[in-house]
């Protein structure tokens, strides 16, 4: 589920997550269908940015996601485990870009 | 090479209310914290009397951090859901957190993610009170913030000397400092009278072989800043994976399926973990 700014906010898409205000009150629940009123509404709470529904987007090119996962293994290459600890993670981190 | 002498270095640190760099709301809430028969009513009633706090723990238990499916609405009914170690430790836990963000950037977003990966590791192994680890977890570098706080200039020469020489922070905080994050962690921890099992998870979680009490707590915090530290989430000081010990990793039989839940679990949570400040 993306984090989205309130300004890239469109009608359609769903709430990941509910919208609160700043003492935690719910003020749009959870699975609520954006629509051009509520997005309205929450443009107006000064709010920065909402989770809505979808796949979750990746900071970093895999490219480079995955240099940096060999540079952070660098100093323990052949370590007890450390091969194992960092094939799952390479594993893990490659199944986020499918 | 240091010229702190460890002794000294303890003595400040337990006398954390006069340290002029803490700010004052660490120290109110440490010398809360500290004293011995604190019941759990007055811990309700601390955080109920300060509407920011209440916000921030109410958020923290709410969150995906603890997992609990239903929403805790009110401060009495958490802090009866969790007792009094989890509170205090959550307590802590929220009022470092500008702390962290001003001292080290990175380091709570590490800390947070050391939580949950603790949690599900002592829910996998069938541990009674998984939110204990998980408390473990987010306190673990709690020595980093204040060695960051009150001794700044050594401090940031440990991160350079780690970031010149490859060499791991708890190795250049040794050199800095003839004492490390770890041993400052317990000894707040200590000061603050935590359980047995939390000192020494703070105090051993670069060396789990030697915590005599709590061997698997210990090996579960290991483990888990381990493999936060694989991922890449926040950062605590260097950006080298450390080595993970092999009794350690041995004592939790985690299989490869059992990891790649812990990394998915942090995938998941970390990224509506963000927004709990």
């Amino acid at each position: 589920m993306p984090k989205i700014p309130v300004a890239k906010l469109e009608p359609g898409m769903k709430l990941a997550k509910p919208v609160t205000a700043k003492n935690g009150m719910v003020m749009l629940g959870e699975g609520t269908e954006l629509s051009e009123t509520w997005i309205e509404r929450i443009r107006d709470m000064d709010i920065a940015s909402i989770f809505v529904e979808g796949p979750p987007v990746q900071a970093l090119p895999k490219e480079e996601a995955l240099a940096n996962l060999e540079t952070r293994f660098a100093k323990v290459d052949g370590k007890p485990y450390m091969n194992l600890i960092k094939k799952i993670t390479k594993e893990h981190i490659e199944g986020l870009y499918e | 090479m240091s010229n702190i002498d460890p002794k000294v270095l303890r003595h400040k640190v337990e006398n954390i209310g006069t340290l002029p760099t803490v700010p004052g709301v660490l120290k109110r809430l440490s010398g809360i914290i500290e004293k011995p028969r604190i019941t759990l009513v007055e811990i309700s009633a601390f955080i109920s009397n300060d509407p920011a706090l209440t916000t921030k723990i109410l958020k923290m238990v709410n969150s995906a951090i603890y997992g609990f499916p239903g929403r805790i609405a009110s401060v009495s009914h958490a802090t009866m859901l969790l007792g009094l170690n989890v509170i205090k430790g959550l307590l802590l836990g929220v009022s470092v957190f500008e702390l962290m963000q001003k001292t080290m950037n990175g380091l709570y977003e590490h800390s947070l993610a050391c939580a949950i990966a603790s949690r599900v590791i002592a829910q996998k192994k069938g541990l009674k009170e998984p939110e204990e680890i998980s408390v473990a977890g987010l306190l673990h570098d709690i020595g980093k913030v204040i060695l960051m706080l009150e001794f700044q200039t050594e401090y940031e020469a440990a991160m350079n000397e780690a970031q010149t020489k490859g060499i791991s922070i708890f190795e250049a905080e040794k050199n800095q400092f003839n004492a490390t994050h770890a041993n400052v962690g317990s000894w707040l921890a200590e000061k603050w009278r935590f359980p047995r099992s939390l000192i020494e998870v703070i105090e051993f979680h670069h060396r789990p072989a030697l915590a005599k009490n709590a061997p698997l707590e210990t090996a579960i915090v290991h483990m888990a800043d381990i493999l936060v530290r694989a991922r890449g989430f926040g950062f605590a000081g260097e950006n080298y994976v450390p080595e993970v010990n092999p009794a350690a990793f041995e004592l939790l039989k985690l299989s490869a399926a059992d990891i790649k839940d812990v990394l998915k679990e942090l995938e998941e949570n970390m990224e509506s973990a963000e927004d709990i400040s």
